[in-house]
């Protein structure tokens, strides 16, 4: 490349006073830690726990990179029913919450609290459909999930989950990316920059989105990469049109035109990069290369087309549409083609009670019409394909649901709702290395506290990650003079009981 | 010469030295009464106390002696001994500290280490102090028990009804770069041959492990019987196979035979039936295999089935 004094100058701003404080500071850090590190029994304990080098090549930055220890699952499908679904409907049995049905929530509840909507005295809400027991573990489920009930002996149900965020986008934030603010890097972020991806022709974390009512409420940040390199962020696919918009090449432009296009860019990326040793400039050049291949694999990896009928009509998918069931059978096909982490958003759980398609005998009978029968379906495909072995599937929304019946402004409501509820909600898991049949934890009778064996967000984390061989306290990423970490500052732990 | 006759305010020496013992004796036993644990320490040493153990198996090597390890022997252990108690052992913890026993054998109630994990936080003398982690309810309930079952170092957990459950805890192992080398130098150089002809394929399965996995679905039809065979110099060491959807046929079921470590292999959508079934029934290892969309029959599976292995996706076979 001929000189140019304008690449020279723009070299000579973009180092700046920061990076020669950042060096400066790196040194002198470096010297604390060494003294630090020479006490005696410094480095047995989490705070000191050295940071796991993940070395990927910048030019292949998606590189498969084994986990420091055995794992038990090699992806994670999970299954964000987002505005959270209720667990007093679905998993969380609470007779005695039906019997004080329309009384008055007890003060003991109310005092001190803050709710989203409910104000003043509200009413305990009964559960709205009748449970019962199901499968060999009799685990208790409602009448609403037909379907997954015939799989209750394969699932872990969690009925002492806690957030400690009553709003739906930092709850839904701090669930996927361990954090109620923006930034952080998501869940799949962490897992593509640990493990890389198996498939180098399909990105190693895919998501996709489907609803029944209401939309996104955190957005694009929570499958983003936060501090992470940027090739890590979730790719968002679709099951109807493009499975990626503009991954087909504009009409008239064939593969080799497109070839000699992305050689010229990678040219001009790869000599910036000489310049300014920018390792983004590098994650660019690996993500259009990524593309180019992925205009061949991606578009059959999507296409459900390619499915038997009875597998279409076993999950309820209908090629060409937007739907959960849809997503459903394309994670399975992803899955086989050795994608890391699959994330699937099922929007329209907010029963609120305020517009119709919010109530609980409305709005969650549809969301549990959308998702019950796919999901079902999903679970029994894996398991037929031998693939639930080695893959972790959760399902849950970002918190859980009032025992007291929304009355927001003080008014009754014309359909019938639960207020956001940070205390307690349910989800649960199946798969790899995970015991199946089982509940783990209990709330009180009105489900409105966790009683026995609480399991943090952050503890969730750090079973996922063991799961997938890591050790939740040295996957780290220095950020803004922290070693950032999925599970943040706060003792997390690997939920052992339900470990296998 | 005479001798001077000795004033007569001096002790004979065997008084003298009778009074010294006294004054010594004396001394020691005021110690010894006033500080329980320094008796302790002093009868032991002249060999007429012994110092109980605790069995291994016992309640209190596996319930209550984890749980005063991990809230309260940073004060009260080897290195630092306030209140001069120390819990960091059976003997330790029944001799009491410097105001006596803190464990009364029966009877929770009067036992002063029972009081103080039970104290609401906040109080000055509640145990451990404010800014250490509280025992859980379910922690003072273990030790609750052991006391009023007669704090006994040898009662077996079974003898002790209505415990909560012992949850035990992950543990992540070391990682060790220059055992791991060690482990990996026999294969290394087979594992870079390959990775440099197969990019990314054959993987290890963890950074403290020597056992690989080789994924070639990726690969698809791409990947025949003769890359299979290329994979063999690593036999001893790969513990998964994913073959789905590759060009595989028949004619690898000698190879596969031959992969003694393998745990796991994946035949979906390939060429692959009855002939590499059999074959299979020679790998003592396998646990799981997946067979849909192969010509595998049901007939053929049975054997492996019967040894153990999980076959997936025969539904459909004949």
């Amino acid at each position: 490349m001929p000189h140019s004094p304008f690449l020279d100058q723009c070299k000579l701003t973009a180092d700046t006073r920061r990076h020669f404080l950042g060096w400066g500071m790196g040194g002198l850090g470096a010297f604390f830690l060494n003294s630090a590190m020479a006490q005696p029994n410094g480095s047995k304990n989490a705070a000191t726990a050295a940071a796991l080098p993940i070395q990927h090549d910048p030019s292949a930055p998606l590189s498969p990179l084994p986990p420091p220890f055995t794992p038990k699952v090699r992806r994670v499908i999970y299954l964000h029913m987002g505005g959270s679904p209720s667990q007093l409907e679905l998993f969380d049995h609470k007779p005695e919450l039906t019997k004080f049905n329309g009384r008055d929530c007890p003060d003991m509840f109310l005092k001190g609290k803050r709710f989203a909507f409910i104000t003043g005295v509200p009413k305990l809400l009964g559960t709205m459909f009748p449970f019962h027991r199901a499968g060999e573990s009799g685990s208790w489920i409602s009448d609403r999930l037909p379907h997954l009930e015939k799989r209750i002996d394969d699932l872990c149900i969690i009925k002492s989950m806690r957030t400690d965020q009553f709003n739906h986008a930092p709850a839904q934030l701090l669930v996927q990316t361990g954090d109620p603010r923006l930034g952080h890097a998501s869940l799949g972020s962490w897992i593509t920059y640990g493990l890389g991806s198996e498939n180098q022709n399909l990105p190693g974390f895919i998501v996709m989105i489907s609803s029944s009512s209401t939309t996104a409420n955190a957005g694009k940040p929570l499958w983003g990469s936060g501090f992470l390199p940027s090739v890590y962020q979730g790719v968002q696919c679709r099951t109807a049109g493009e499975p990626v918009l503009y991954l087909d090449n504009p009409k008239g432009v064939s593969r080799a035109e497109r070839r000699q296009v992305l050689d010229a860019v990678d040219e001009i990326n790869r000599e910036t990069y000489a310049q300014f040793g920018n390792p983004e400039t590098v994650a660019r050049v690996a993500q259009y290369e990524m593309a180019y291949r992925m205009q061949l694999e991606a578009s059959d990896a999507m296409d459900i087309t390619r499915e038997p009928a009875p597998v279409l009509a076993r999950y309820g998918a209908e090629p060409g549409k937007t739907s959960f069931a849809n997503n459903c059978l394309v994670a399975r096909r992803l899955a086989e083609r050795g994608v890391r982490f699959i994330q699937l958003y099922h929007w329209g759980w907010d029963s609120h009670g305020t517009p119709v398609d919010q109530g609980l005998n409305v709005g969650l009978v549809d969301c549990c019409h959308a998702t019950d029968q796919p999901t079902a379906a999903l679970l029994a495909d894996l398991k037929e394909r031998g693939l639930l072995e080695d893959t972790l599937i959760v399902w849950g929304g970002e918190f859980g649901r009032t025992p007291m019946q929304e009355n927001r402004g003080g008014q009754e409501m014309k359909y019938i709702g639960r207020d956001h509820h940070p205390e307690a909600f349910s989800i649960w898991l199946a798969g790899g290395g995970i015991k199946s049949g089982i509940s783990h934890g209990a709330t009180d009778d009105l489900g409105y506290d966790v009683v026995r064996d609480p399991v943090e967000v952050r503890d969730l984390h750090a079973t996922m990650l063991y799961l997938l061989g890591f050790d939740y306290r040295t996957l780290s990423y220095p950020y803004q003079g922290l070693d950032q970490k999925l599970t943040g500052v706060k003792p997390a732990r690997v939920i052992s009981e339900i470990l296998a | 010469m005479s001798l001077e006759p000795r004033a007569s305010g001096y002790l004979s020496a065997p008084l003298y030295l009778a009074c010294v013992v006294l004054v010594t004796g004396a001394g020691l036993a005021t110690a010894m009464a006033l500080r329980p644990a320094f008796a302790h320490r002093v009868l032991e040493l002249v060999g007429l106390e012994a110092m109980p153990q605790a069995t291994p198996n016992s309640f209190y090597a596996t319930r209550v002696g984890p749980l005063f390890a991990q809230h309260c022997t940073s004060c009260h252990g080897e290195t630092r001994q306030k209140a001069e108690l120390r819990l960091d052992s059976y003997a330790f913890a029944l001799r009491g500290g410097r105001h006596g026993a803190v464990i009364v054998p029966g009877k929770p109630a009067a036992s002063e280490l029972m009081t103080r994990i039970t104290l609401p936080a906040g109080d000055d003398r509640a145990m451990p102090p404010e800014g250490k982690t509280p025992l859980s309810p379910d922690d003072v309930t273990v030790i609750r028990l052991w006391i009023a079952a007669g704090a006994s170092p040898t009662t077996p957990p079974s003898a002790i009804k209505g415990a909560p459950r012992l949850v035990a805890e992950v543990k992540f192992p070391e990682l060790d770069p220059a055992a791991t080398r060690r482990l990996r130098a026999p294969l290394a150089g087979d594992v870079e041959r390959l990775s440099a002809r197969y990019p990314g394929l054959v993987v290890y399965e963890a950074r403290n492990s020597a056992d690989l996995e080789l994924d070639a679905a990726s690969r698809g039809a791409a990947f025949t019987d003769a890359d299979l065979k290329a994979f063999l110099p690593l036999r001893s060491h790969i513990l998964r196979i994913d073959l789905s959807g590759t060009a595989i046929t028949d004619a690898s079921a000698e190879t596969l035979a031959q992969m003694t470590a393998l745990k796991t292999l994946r035949l979906a959508n390939t060429k692959t039936g009855d002939e590499t079934i059999a074959a299979l029934a020679r790998l003592k290892s396998l646990r799981s295999l997946t067979v849909t969309g192969t010509r595998a029959t049901k007939p053929a599976l049975a054997p492996l089935s019967k040894a153990g292995v999980a076959i997936h996706g025969d539904d459909n076979a004949d």
